[in-house]
């Protein structure tokens, strides 16, 4: 269910401008999710492959991409991506001052923040081959349409899902 | 008055350093062992023998040829070498040679060598020994930083994602590593396969040592149309237009 409220919901973007490594990713998603008024969020960056997808060495296990786990909000998740960027739906207005001083205690470099319209709100052609008619549309818009893999992490005040499935 | 070449145009630190890099008068700023270099290509074991494709060309009996006669075989073409690659992936970040002036770099100086520029990375096959050679130069001189460029045969992509958190270039494949001694490592051979040990390759260049060498105009430092609110074209860009008016209107054929 989306979470109701009395405000428009706002959506934000973070860049920073830096790939971030597991540690200072976790420490940014702490700090966001502790600002609070969150309904959904999304985690986007270069994809971590476990092995080496093509050419001579394919196959060989890549050791530095494993294992990259990461802890939010007492939930722990495994990072499949580089953090490059982050998406988020804010319940209204008055969480957006802290998003940004959360985040510029949590880098130690500079981070773009911008607010528009990141996630769509119709269901595609790919939604629907992924999930059928999709009654929750807190999903729509987290999910990479290329991937094989569905990668959904949606964080609420309510609950932590994780959504990790094979293919 | 001897002939000296300019190859490039213009008076901006960029284009000073486009012009070194074509001449090959570079800077040698560290030294890799050769054993190391071989390593990090993976194409043979380090003092392993090079597998050939056809007989050292004494042992051929060439044909009477003008041009056999006047120009000399490389070394590994006189050998019968196998045609080998090596490719470089140079962060957009300023790292000092961009996919182009590795191109122009090998054109230019490198006998024997067909390189290959795309969008992000930079290729260039010759006979095995002649790239080793090649690498090797280009490893050692100031056309490489380590920490912005680094030799990727697959899985290329970085030149145009940001930079990692300690100034590294982006590499899913995790060839290189940032040391605790501030020192890179090369811990996998360009296509991704671990090597038996790290390799030094030596400390970064720092931001403004990076900036100082590189070869790409970027708005954020050497900008090509100069500074907005005050534009003075450098002749750079008039050259371009230049070249430009003649590829369009009449084909290029510069006069």
């Amino acid at each position: 269910m989306v979470t109701e409220s009395d405000t428009e919901s706002i959506e934000v973007e973070i860049v920073p401008n830096r790939f971030l490594m597991p540690a200072t990713a976790q420490k940014l998603l702490n700090a966001v999710y502790e600002n609070g008024g969150i309904i959904r969020i999304m985690i986007q960056g270069p994809n971590l492959p476990r092995n080496v997808p093509y050419g001579p060495g394919r196959g060989t296990p890549i050791e530095e991409n494993r294992d990259l786990l990461i802890e939010v909000g007492g939930q722990a998740f495994e990072l499949c991506v580089k953090v490059g960027r982050i998406r988020l739906e804010l319940e209204s207005e008055k969480y957006f001052d802290g998003l940004k001083a959360a985040c510029e205690r949590a880098l130690p470099f500079s981070v773009h923040i911008k607010r528009g319209k990141f996630f769509h709100t119709r269901s595609t052609i790919t939604d629907y081959a992924k999930f059928g008619k999709v009654e929750d549309t807190r999903v729509l818009g987290l999910i990479d349409p290329k991937a094989k893999r569905d990668r959904l992490a949606v964080l609420s005040e309510e609950r932590v899902t994780i959504d990790d499935e094979e293919r | 008055m001897a002939y000296t070449p300019q190859f490039y145009p213009g008076s901006t630190t960029v284009g000073i350093n486009r012009r070194k890099h074509m001449s090959g008068n570079l800077e040698k700023l560290r030294d890799i062992p050769e054993a190391d270099v071989v390593a990090i290509m993976g194409h043979r074991a380090p003092g392993a023998d090079y597998s050939s494709t056809h007989p050292p060309l004494k042992e051929m009996g060439e044909p009477d040829c003008p041009i056999r006669q006047i120009v000399a075989p490389t070394a590994g073409a006189a050998a019968g070498d196998r045609v080998r690659y090596s490719q470089w992936t140079d962060s957009m970040y300023f790292a000092p040679s961009i996919p182009y002036w590795r191109s122009y770099w090998g054109a230019i100086n490198c006998k024997g060598c067909d390189p290959g520029t795309l969008s992000g990375r930079q290729i260039i096959e010759a006979r095995e020994r002649d790239i080793e050679a090649y690498t090797k130069k280009q490893y050692d001189s100031e056309m490489t930083d380590v920490a912005l460029c680094s030799m990727r045969g697959c899985t290329v992509h970085g030149h145009s994602l940001r930079l990692e958190e300690n100034g590294m270039q982006f590499d899913m494949l995790s060839r290189t590593e940032m040391g605790k001694d501030g020192n890179v490592y090369a811990t996998k051979d360009q296509v991704g396969i671990p090597l038996d040990r790290k390799i030094n390759l030596g400390k970064p260049m720092t931001e403004a040592e990076a900036k100082k060498r590189t070869t790409i105009f970027r708005v954020d430092g050497v900008p090509m149309c100069g500074k907005v609110g005050a534009r003075k074209y450098d002749e750079a860009v008039d050259a371009l237009h230049h070249m430009w008016e003649l590829r369009s209107k009449w084909g290029f054929r510069p006069e």
